[in-house]
């Protein structure tokens, strides 16, 4: 199983390192834009002139301008989200189908190494790998608040926001592996979750913004990640936590169900 | 009770969909041998293969290794396999894809891994680079030495052969020869008859996923219709009661016999004529297989 995980840290440091190095500039980044701007006044005044679906959106993600409520801007922002995501769908697409696709599998599962181990070292390997990234994009938000004098961030509400965070990209990492063990081309699982995950995240967008559409907020993966509730409010409730976590449970365990009854390649 | 068989095919059958792949297939693999594993291209050899190292599943029967079902992980620790289609990571060196291999087996090292990239050819220099810029037949080596180089006391070689010019190929007949001799058991899986027949003492022939023979190769000599080409000086004369000739063709003074099982009354008869010239080559397993192709 180490044997596994330490191929794929060689074959995906230099992916892994480009999204750490992104999401971290990314943070580092907004803390300078922060620290360069009166917030509050700079809002206000967009506000007043943003149309209504715009200014929703801002009040709904960084309510009074604060720095908690920017920092939760930045940890919903696209870029950050797209980073993270990528991986998700890039390690579960090549988990199993990209493996197939390679031809690889062939050779390696004919070691003395079950079905069982090789799968769940591509999991352990994609939720340390998320795990790290999300960690490097949290460091980049305290150097840029160290850096350019902010607020200070809390310490506990930054984990319980990582942990959210990693828990909607598992789901979206189980997600991709469920379709990777039913077909044998990485490229095509990979496509379909991106749609997924697009889908997800306008569907929360759609919902949060226009009332008619608010009864598709269940069926986004995002609806159960809210950094603003997290980061300004303290708040992390046990519903979405459950949500993702049962969701990315039922999706491993099916994806281990047909891994581990299909013929390979 | 008898010690487990490196490999024991019981009535395997395998169907795809509405295709029946393998349609009860039994054989052994005892210690000690090299088993050819012969068809052409579709029959089911890498089906049988993979049944074999656990990749497939089997809809009946049962292939087991050392007694144990390939399913089980543990079956595979002695165990070496070289796929027809060979994938390594590209991005690895040739020394990093045999060292991740070998981690596989920790309790097995790669002690003959010096060996064979002596008898293969293949050098340090060529190791160190990466595995997307070699040639398709030192990608080959590699595979091979990854699956030998824990000297495994079962190898299956899926065409093996494939990429390798004539030395190498030689070089590899003799080293198979050389697990043999150790008590290694090898099963060489193959469309190419000519390699198998020079270090196999046993051999399948498969087609359409039904074994048509299962013989010693002299066995197989034995039932094959050769080819005799001769060249008469005057008349050709009357071939239709030839002894042992299963089929003839006359062009001129020229005729191309095909002939089964004792040689002595046609090469008696033969003493009768004139003749100038004559090519009698030596049987060769594609002329066997054809043989059990027209009959089936």
């Amino acid at each position: 199983m180490l044997n596994i995980i330490r191929r794929l840290a060689i074959q995906h440091r230099s992916f892994l390192l480009a999204c750490c190095l992104l999401l971290f500039v990314f943070q580092v980044v907004v803390a300078a834009i922060i620290a360069s701007l009166d917030l509050s006044r700079t809002l206000e005044g967009f506000l007043t002139f943003a149309p209504p679906a715009i200014r929703a959106i801002i009040e709904q993600t960084m309510p009074g301008g604060s720095t908690a409520g920017i920092l939760a801007f930045t940890w919903n922002h696209p870029v950050t989200h797209a980073l993270i995501t990528a991986i998700a769908i890039t390690f579960g697409a090549r988990a199993i189908a990209g493996e197939i696709e390679n031809g690889a599998i062939e050779l390696i599962l004919t070691h003395p190494l079950s079905r069982v181990n090789y799968l769940a070292a591509h999991i352990l390997f994609a939720l340390m790998s998320m795990a790290f990234v999300v960690l490097v994009g949290l460091l980049g938000a305290v150097v840029g608040e160290r850096a350019f004098g902010l607020e200070p961030f809390a310490w506990d509400r930054l984990l319980r926001l990582s942990g959210n965070l990693l828990l909607l990209q598992m789901s979206f990492y189980s997600l991709t592996l469920l379709c990777s063990s039913f077909v044998r081309e990485g490229g095509r699982v990979a496509v379909l979750a991106v749609l997924i995950a697009i889908v997800s995240y306008l569907d929360n967008v759609i919902a949060t913004l226009w009332s008619k559409a608010a009864f598709l907020r269940p069926y986004s993966f995002h609806t159960y990640y809210d950094p603003r509730e997290i980061l300004v409010n303290g708040n992390l409730g046990t519903w979405p936590l459950a949500v993702l976590g049962v969701f990315t449970l039922a999706a491993i365990g099916v994806a281990f169900a047909r891994f581990l009854t299909r013929d390979l390649p | 009770m008898s010690a487990p068989k490196p490999l024991e095919v019981r009535n395997l059958k395998k169907q795809f969909g509405t295709i029946p792949a393998l349609r009860g297939i039994t054989f052994n693999v005892e210690p000690g041998e090299v088993f050819g594993y012969l068809g052409p291209n579709g029959a089911g050899k890498t089906t049988t293969l993979r049944i074999a190292l656990g990749l497939v599943y089997p809809t009946a029967g049962e292939a087991l290794m050392f007694g144990q079902p390939a399913s089980n992980a543990f079956a595979r620790q002695n165990i070496g396999f070289l796929p027809g289609d060979l994938h390594l990571y590209g991005e690895m060196t040739g020394l990093a894809t045999l060292d991740f291999f070998a981690r596989f087996r920790p309790a097995s090292p790669p002690l003959l891994r010096k060996s064979l990239m002596e008898a293969l050819a293949i050098d340090d220099s060529t190791l160190q680079r990466r595995v997307k810029f070699l040639s398709h037949g030192t990608r080959q080596k590699i595979g091979l030495i990854a699956a030998m180089q824990h000297d495994p006391a079962l190898l299956l070689l899926d065409e093996p052969s494939n990429g390798l010019d004539p030395l190498v190929q030689q070089s590899l007949r003799r080293i198979l020869l050389g697990f043999a001799e150790r008590g290694r058991s090898v099963l060489f899986s193959s469309h190419v008859l000519s390699e198998v027949e020079a270090v196999c003492r046993r051999v399948a022939i498969l087609r359409q996923g039904e074994i048509v023979a299962l013989e010693t190769i002299d066995n197989l000599r034995n039932k094959v219709v050769r080819k005799l080409t001769l060249k008469f000086r005057g008349r050709v004369p009357s071939l239709s009661d030839l002894p042992g000739v299963s089929r003839s063709e006359i062009n001129g003074r020229d005729a191309v016999l095909w002939v089964r099982g004792d040689l002595n009354p046609l090469l008696r008869r033969l003493a009768e004529v004139d003749i100038d010239d004559m090519v009698f080559p030596e049987p060769e397993l594609e002329d066997i297989f054809l043989s059990y192709y027209q009959n089936a």
